[in-house]
């Protein structure tokens, strides 16, 4: 869906074409709301989360907002 | 007409022979019924408010506990130690290091005053940890007594339950030493004390008066301020007694807030009849979790609402209830909900682990800083930043609403004590469930306590 260009700063939306861009982006958990910076596509909006981002700090986020 | 929830078994109040009991609901209450051939029969109340007991559930699957300390002979709740009948590991393993206390209060489930018994001796602290370690694994520990901070070794003690390797060392207080001496809140600091399990029955001296003997409300701040400068979170423990603090509900948990991120919650637990008491129970006085439940919502218009919170899922679910929040910059509260009655039956091991895991994160003080995972570029700088602020968040700013409901001899039921998570080790090492080690007969006799 994505290319990636020559590194990470780089990438292109694979519908729209165009360069991602760090924008606020609202993310939702359970009940749990909180604005963020994210690559977003500034056409479609579509946000982009890297493997190493999924699996560190935003489960770990996840975990923080799980119940016992 | 009565209504018939449920069958159970319970103990009788005066031989503590056990006996069977019937729940029935009349109206918005729930009570259970039962009869001793030989000491008649008793009517206890067990549930009032807006959510039908009924409703009150999460449905386990039982745990098994892998190295009984008992084998099972006169059964529950005869054997206690744990047999291998016990459904659920444990979670909060409690430790009392004295049975003296500087205070003599009205209330008092291990009966404790004045500062005339032998504390327990280190050997036999080790070999308690040590059983705790063999029966159930790093589980939470919380030394309690008596008043624990009357001995000047806590910090050892301490020191040794991590060496042992208990990851989460609570202290259960009066606070009163903790005011009073700084460098002894600074010494329990340094040897790992993780968080203050604190005594705070409400905002103003008479209610202290009444349930401690004494104005502690002043103490009690300056307790805090001395944990907020060594950054020791701290639980603030109101015991809920009709007609003494059930009205100030409301402005304890404002005062919580405003303790945040001292503070990490507040943990109502309505009075049980055990241990010392100043009468015997009425039913017109009991305070059950629904009531609870209903009081927070009125008491705090509606900032907190009875749709907050959950059953648990470690002990039994009419064992108490539980709100997570996070209290964000701009001082509004996010509430952290999850529907989890709907969700068929869970492993009763699991829930166990995760509370472990839970109290051990959001009970204790400072957190250390977020590790930085490798970023390659700016880009990654700036989105790493914006997860360390919520997880900064999470970790500092959460603050959990719960209520634990204690069983006495009227309103036992075994099935909630098999369930049962938080268990006093006794010296013998054994592990007994808190509400059967604390219970006591009319006579104030104990099953378990002093045996």
């Amino acid at each position: 869906m994505y290319q990636e260009k020559e590194d990470y700063q780089s990438w292109i939306c694979d519908k729209c074409q165009k360069e991602l861009e760090l924008t606020k982006v609202k993310v939702h958990y359970l009940e749990g709301e909180f604005e963020v910076e994210l690559l977003n596509c500034p056409t479609c909006h579509q946000v982009f989360i890297n493997e190493s981002l999924a699996l560190g700090k935003m489960a770990e986020v996840e975990q923080g907002l799980e119940d016992k | 007409m009565r209504r018939v929830i449920s069958k159970t078994q319970s103990l009788c109040p005066v031989c503590l022979k056990k006996i069977p009991a019937i729940k029935w609901n009349e109206n918005n209450e729930t009570y259970m019924e039962k009869s001793c051939p030989e000491h008649g029969r008793f009517k206890t109340l067990l549930w009032r408010g807006s959510i039908p007991m009924e409703n009150w559930v999460r449905n386990k699957v039982r745990a098994r506990i892998n190295n009984p300390n008992t084998t099972v002979d006169k059964g529950c709740p005869y054997d206690c130690g744990l047999c291998e009948d016990h459904r659920q590991h444990t979670c909060t393993a409690l430790i009392e290091v004295t049975q003296n206390c500087n205070l003599n209060c009205s209330f008092c489930f291990a009966n404790a005053e004045g500062n005339w018994q032998q504390d327990l001796s280190w050997e036999t602290i080790d070999t308690m940890y040590k059983s705790v370690m063999q029966t159930s694994g790093k589980c939470n520990i919380q030394l309690s007594g008596g008043e624990p901070t009357l001995r000047d070794d806590l910090p050892e003690i301490i020191k040794m339950g991590h060496e042992i390797g208990f990851p989460f060392i609570q202290v259960n207080t009066n606070g009163i030493r903790l005011g009073e001496d700084e460098n002894y809140v600074k010494l329990l600091k340094e040897a790992g004390m993780d968080s203050v399990f604190l005594q705070f029955d409400g905002t103003n001296n008479q209610i202290f008066k009444k349930l401690r003997g004494k104005p502690l409300l002043e103490i009690k701040i300056k307790a805090l301020e001395n944990c907020q400068k060594y950054g020791i979170g701290v639980v603030l423990v109101p015991t809920l007694v009709s007609g003494i603090n059930d009205q100030d509900i409301g402005n304890i948990i404002d005062f919580a807030l405003k303790w945040i991120p001292t503070v990490k919650g507040v943990h109502f637990q309505p009075v049980s009849y055990f241990g010392r008491i100043p009468d015997l129970p009425e039913n017109k006085k009991r305070i059950t979790l629904g009531e609870v439940m209903d009081r927070i919502e009125e008491q705090t218009d509606s900032k907190f609402k009875v749709q907050d919170f959950n059953p648990p899922g470690c002990e039994n679910a009419l064992c108490s209830f539980h709100g997570n929040y996070i209290y964000q910059k701009n001082n509004e509260l996010m509430t952290l909900k999850r529907n989890v009655s709907c969700c068929g039956s869970e492993k009763a091991e699991e829930g166990a682990s995760k509370t472990k895991a839970y109290i051990a994160s959001k009970w204790s003080g400072n957190q250390a800083e977020n590790d930085q995972f490798e970023e390659k570029n700016n880009t990654e700088k700036i989105i790493s930043r914006g997860f360390d602020e919520i997880l900064d968040r999470i970790n500092r700013y959460s603050f959990t609403l719960s209520a634990m409901a204690f069983q006495d001899a009227w309103n036992l039921d075994l099935e909630r004590v098999k369930d049962c998570c938080i268990h006093v080790v006794n010296a013998r090492g054994q592990l007994i469930p808190f509400c059967m080690y604390n219970l006591t007969n009319t006579e104030g006799q104990s099953l378990y306590r002093g045996q």
